[in-house]
């Protein structure tokens, strides 16, 4: 069950030219949750500096 | 405790990805694109249980008043529509190696852009009143309203021929996945829900603090 599927690191970020699909969707997966993230961390920053300011 | 949550979340979701990714086998049929499996049925799953959960909040808000219930539905819905993009782009670019086209105007792919234009609707209505009160009743019959739409969605690849597969996974029959390709791909649902969840949590966090800022246990715990 754990043995690597491809037989070096290029053949898996390549992935038998499937790689451009998974990969970018892998990205955006990734680049869009932590842009969300980062988007309610700053209005939870914002929100409490203004709670304090009052 | 979301970073808690957040923390754990996201080294499970990332074990399960590099298990997916990389260790498990290809499929016979498509091949190695099969693996974005481990990326969009975890958010295609999440995008349908956050509006049940959303209808759920409705409802309670609805019958009970709970007022943290409307909240819910605020802070839920962002978070709904960013699932649901993800779940709409990576069918897509999986449909483009899978059918040879990255959008086809069938039952499920439209059934779940109606989900998402939902979830934008949702947003955008609520931002548009001034009342606050009145937001989140009308937003709460909004959401009942909708929720025709989910059942819509998980039955269309029975109900109508379509290019979607059917589910793998179902709770009445055994998965039609190999065991191989199935552990990463719950793992990866479990993993990727946990940082669903603690997303909630955070968007909730500044949406009571918005609301309630003028109460002091909100200046207390700031």
């Amino acid at each position: 069950m754990f043995n690597f599927a491809f037989d070096n690191l290029n053949s898996f970020f390549y992935m038998d030219g499937h790689g451009i699909y998974v990969w970018s969707v892998f990205f955006i997966v990734i680049i869009s949750t932590s842009l969300m993230f980062i988007f309610y961390k700053n209005e939870l920053r914002k929100i409490r500096k203004k709670i304090i300011d009052e | 405790m979301y970073p808690y949550i957040l923390y754990f979340s996201v080294l499970f979701y990332a074990f399960a990805l590099v298990w997916g990714l990389g260790f498990a086998p290809a499929d016979y049929v498509q091949g190695n694109s099969f693996r974005i499996i481990y990326l969009h049925v975890p958010a295609s799953f999440l995008s349908q249980s956050l509006y049940i959960v959303m209808a759920i909040a409705a409802g309670i808000f609805l019958i009970w008043k709970v007022k943290l219930a409307a909240y819910m539905i605020k802070s839920i819905a962002p978070v709904g529509a960013l699932v649901t993009f993800i779940a709409l782009i990576s069918g897509s670019i999986w449909g483009i190696p899978t059918w040879g086209t990255w959008w086809q105007w069938d039952a499920r792919i439209t059934s779940t852009l109606i989900l998402f234009i939902m979830y934008l609707g949702l947003i955008s209505l609520h931002s548009s009143f001034t009342n606050f009160e009145k937001a989140d009743k009308f937003i709460s019959v909004l959401v009942l309203i909708g929720f025709v739409n989910i059942p819509i969605i998980k039955k269309s690849v029975d109900w109508w021929s379509t290019l979607h597969q059917p589910a793998s996974i179902t709770l009445t029959n055994k998965p039609s996945i190999d065991p191989t390709m199935l552990y990463p791909l719950i793992f990866s649902m479990i993993g990727f829900s946990g940082i669903i969840v603690s997303l909630i949590i955070l968007s909730s966090k500044v949406h009571i603090f918005k609301r309630e800022s003028h109460k002091s246990w909100v200046k207390r715990n700031v």
